[in-house]
């Protein structure tokens, strides 16, 4: 067969044209371009340097459980109906119960919470084997008046795992050139998340699902995180000052911001009134993007409002942290949710960690960039 | 092969604090076919006619034709036997002083047995233990025999020292299952009632000879449809927890709660004996520690169990909730079957305070009865009440003691006091 474009007689099994460079062979075995609506696609057609990264940086899913849980209330064993066998506590479905540990330093619990009828929070992690090497926590908290939000934001936090699968880009070498190319990366998660939240939506519902979006990534030493609305990220060092990396969208923030104190804000009666969400009825799904440098060992956290309902300040959550007393993120987590139930469980709980151990990381996996601030802008 | 199903009708929902719950689980079978032909073991029927000298000669001519026509209902292929019964029991057939007792019914075990019940002459006394001891001994000497069953016609008192029968019906207990009936009026409806009750059989009054055929015929016929052997009602119930009482409450009311045999440590099994076509209800009340708001666990799985498979499986729940409109609903099947089981109750208080003399009592209870009775729609109650008190008010259960009244209806009444109506389903989701 002669070169498509140049005729010219090419070597056997050459799979480009010596004379012209064109390809060569059946145009069918060539992959074909992942199709892309313009402008309608989250990923829209940014230039971003996806197709650079390697395929095998991509993070694998977490592991599903196999079999059943043994009983949260008495560890013993769960019929085939669902209720245990000792005591006959009702067994969560996965959906209102459900653990994720992609490695042996990441995990989370995503729980109904006692006094709630379904759990609308969800959740979804990623992680290298490697402690210390890449994780990615998604939270996110459906929007409890909403139809069906507890669908919506499972399928949100899938969507954006997706699109954080593969590590943030490092742009042109320049700080503002990285923190572009992730900010682009990043909105992409949200706009992402936000596609599966409208795919989901019943297109006629009066009362449409919506949910917010709090993204945190450890890459190294460095954490990177984007918000919309009032799940949080937070860094808890064992030694240092802990602090809260993202800023709520809340009507309890602003009053904060005007100089409320916070305890009177966030149990005030708007104290729960988001001002930013995501879903159909969504305004703006521009997040609030950051970043920090850590230098010590401590626990990335990511969580919903479940959680810091009961421990809002950052040096009371690391209290509950260091009550726990465990390196193990799997058990961390459900000592949060078990923190946050025994103080009332009014909220769906998520608690999704990474730990960060600076003894164990190398100089190379040191990020090459400095700066501590946040660089949300 | 036999279907069981099992729907569980309640109020799930507790109040803070709460620890009752209350259910009814109905189980029904279905495709139950014949007795002895599951190949799971043969069946045996005995039939126990009272053959002693206060049987009259109207009463025992009805007799006999009343076990030749159940005996005309017995499937060939299943053993049985015929006793008379007096002062000791006789085996009237087969005809053997050894060896197995029972025969396998055909055409001429028919005819011979018929011919034996023929012969029947009424003299002696009335020792109902000895009669239920020899059906024991009976099946227990044909072993291919599993699934066991006696039809009892007594004229009278039993006529032994107190507690002989006591011992007789213990013996019996869970080895056989007996239906009883009382020819006439001189017969003890609680002291027959006691045999049925342990021996998960039906109790009646059968008042005129004529009747006797159709009753024997219809106590066999029964009989042979029950084709699943032996059932339990298998309840766990969860740690901590306390079964109040498992009773069937119909189609009538038995309490089985003193009846448990225990499984495991939660779990209990209860006898319901051989199952035809039906369907039966069961109110089973649990006590569990209460929970916190919003939580839900499991009160009870209710089950039916034969030997060791659990065949259906219905589950009882409890639901802490705030919301009084939830908590303080009563479920109408527990609610109407409350109703029936205080019915009985209050209909055999109220005719032992008037056997004993006592009419205040009789009248006060007989009183409740009348106004149960019309609440729960149950008209056959209804209706022999009225033949026992005249009725001044049924709304408030007023009454008065009848001065003249028919042995037979006030027997009848008794017999009939552990019946109980249903009422339309819905069932709680």
């Amino acid at each position: 067969m002669n070169c498509p474009s140049c005729n010219a007689m090419p070597a056997p099994g050459a799979r480009f044209c010596e004379n012209c460079g064109a390809q060569l062979g059946d145009p069918a075995a060539v992959p074909a371009p992942v199709a892309t609506v313009p402008g309608d696609h989250p990923l829209g057609d940014a230039p971003i340097s996806a197709p650079t990264r390697k395929p095998a940086a991509a993070l694998p899913d977490p592991p599903t459980p196999a079999g059943r849980r043994p009983c949260a209330e008495c560890g013993g064993e769960v019929g085939p109906d669902l209720y245990c066998l000792e005591c006959g506590t009702k067994a969560p479905s996965e959906r209102d119960h459900f653990q994720e540990q992609p490695a042996s330093w990441v995990a989370g619990v995503c729980d109904k919470a006692i006094r709630k009828n379904r759990n609308e929070d969800a959740m979804a992690l990623l992680a290298g084997a490697e402690p210390g090497s890449r994780a990615v926590l998604i939270v996110m908290d459906g929007v409890s008046n909403s139809i069906d939000s507890d669908v919506a934001s499972l399928a949100g936090a899938r969507a954006a795992r997706e699109v954080l699968r593969m590590p943030l880009p490092a742009g042109m070498g320049t700080p503002q050139s990285r923190d572009a190319a992730v900010r682009k990366v990043l909105t992409d998660a949200v706009a992402a998340a936000n596609t599966a939240i409208v795919a989901v939506t019943d297109p006629d519902s009066p009362n449409p699902a919506s949910a917010t979006f709090t993204a945190a990534v450890l890459e190294g030493r460095r954490i990177t995180w984007a918000n919309i609305g009032d799940s949080r990220s937070y860094w808890l060092p064992d030694a240092g000052t802990p602090v809260q990396l993202t800023v709520d969208d809340s009507v309890a923030q602003a009053q904060i911001a005007a100089g409320v104190a916070r305890e009177v804000a966030e149990t005030g009666p708007q104290a729960h009134a988001i001002t930013k969400w995501l879903g159909r009825d969504s305004e703006d799904q521009k997040p609030t993007v950051g970043s920090l440098e850590v230098a010590e060992s401590g626990w990335l956290l990511a969580c919903s409002d479940g959680l810091w309902n009961y421990a809002s300040e950052p040096d009371a959550l690391a209290a509950q942290v260091r009550a726990a007393d465990t390196l193990d993120p799997a058990a961390l987590a459900v000592a949060l949710v078990a923190f946050a139930n025994g103080a009332g469980g009014h909220d769906n709980i998520t608690a999704a960690l990474a730990r960060v151990d600076v003894t164990g990381l190398g100089q190379n996996d040191q990020t090459p960039t400095p700066g501590g601030e946040p660089s949300d802008g | 092969m036999a279907e069981f199903n099992a729907a569980v009708y309640q109020n799930e929902f507790l109040p803070d604090g709460g620890t009752d719950v209350n259910a009814i689980v109905t189980i029904t079978c279905q495709g139950a076919g014949t007795a002895g032909q599951s190949g799971a073991g043969s069946a045996g029927e005995i039939i126990i006619v009272d053959t002693s000298g206060s049987m009259g000669p109207a009463t025992m001519a009805a007799a006999k034709e009343g076990a030749q026509a159940a005996l005309a209902e017995i499937v060939d292929g299943t053993y049985f036997a015929v006793i008379a019964g007096a002062d000791r029991a006789m085996l009237a057939y087969p005809p053997v002083s050894k060896g197995p007792g029972m025969v396998q019914m055909d055409a001429r075990a028919r005819h011979e047995a018929s011919s034996a019940i023929d012969r029947f002459v009424g003299s002696g006394g009335t020792a109902i233990s000895t009669w239920l001891d020899l059906a024991g001994q009976l099946f227990a000497s044909v072993s291919a025999v599993t699934q066991r069953h006696v039809l009892l016609l007594t004229d009278g008192e039993n006529r032994e020292r107190p507690g002989r029968l006591d011992e007789a019906i213990n013996r019996a207990t869970g080895y056989f299952q007996a239906d009883c009936r009382g020819a006439g009026t001189d017969w003890q409806v609680a002291e027959i009632r006691r045999i049925a009750q342990a021996l998960l059989g039906t109790v009646d009054i059968i008042p005129s000879p004529a009747e006797m055929k159709a009753q024997f015929q219809e106590i066999m016929r029964n009989a042979m449809a029950r084709g699943v052997a032996d059932a339990s009602l298998r309840v766990w119930t969860p740690q901590g927890a306390e079964v109040l009482f498992v009773r069937q409450v119909s189609p009538t009311v038995e309490d089985l709660t003193n009846r448990r045999t225990p499984v495991n440590p939660l779990t209990g099994d209860y006898p319901t004996g051989a199952w035809s076509d039906e369907s039966r209800d069961y109110h089973v009340a649990v006590r569990v520690p209460a929970k916190a708001i919003g939580q839900e666990q499991l009160a009870a799985r209710v089950q039916l169990a034969l030997g060791a498979d659990v065949v259906t499986q219905g589950l009882v729940k409890a639901t802490w909730s705030n919301n009084s409109e939830l908590t303080t609903r009563i479920d109408q099947q527990v609610a109407h079957y409350t109703g029936q089981a205080e019915l009985a109750q209050v209909i055999q208080e109220g005719l032992a305070a008037k056997a004993a003399g006592d009419e205040a009592t009789a009248t006060t209870k007989l009183g409740r009865a009348v106004q149960l009775a019309a609440e729960t729609g149950n008209d056959e109650a209804t209706s022999k009440l009225r033949k026992v008190v005249d009725v001044d008010n049924e709304e408030t259960g007023t009454v008065r003691l009848k001065r003249a009244v028919e042995k037979a209806d006030e027997m009848a009444l008794d017999t009939a006091s552990t019946k109980t109506t249903r009422i339309r389903k819905e069932p709680t989701t």
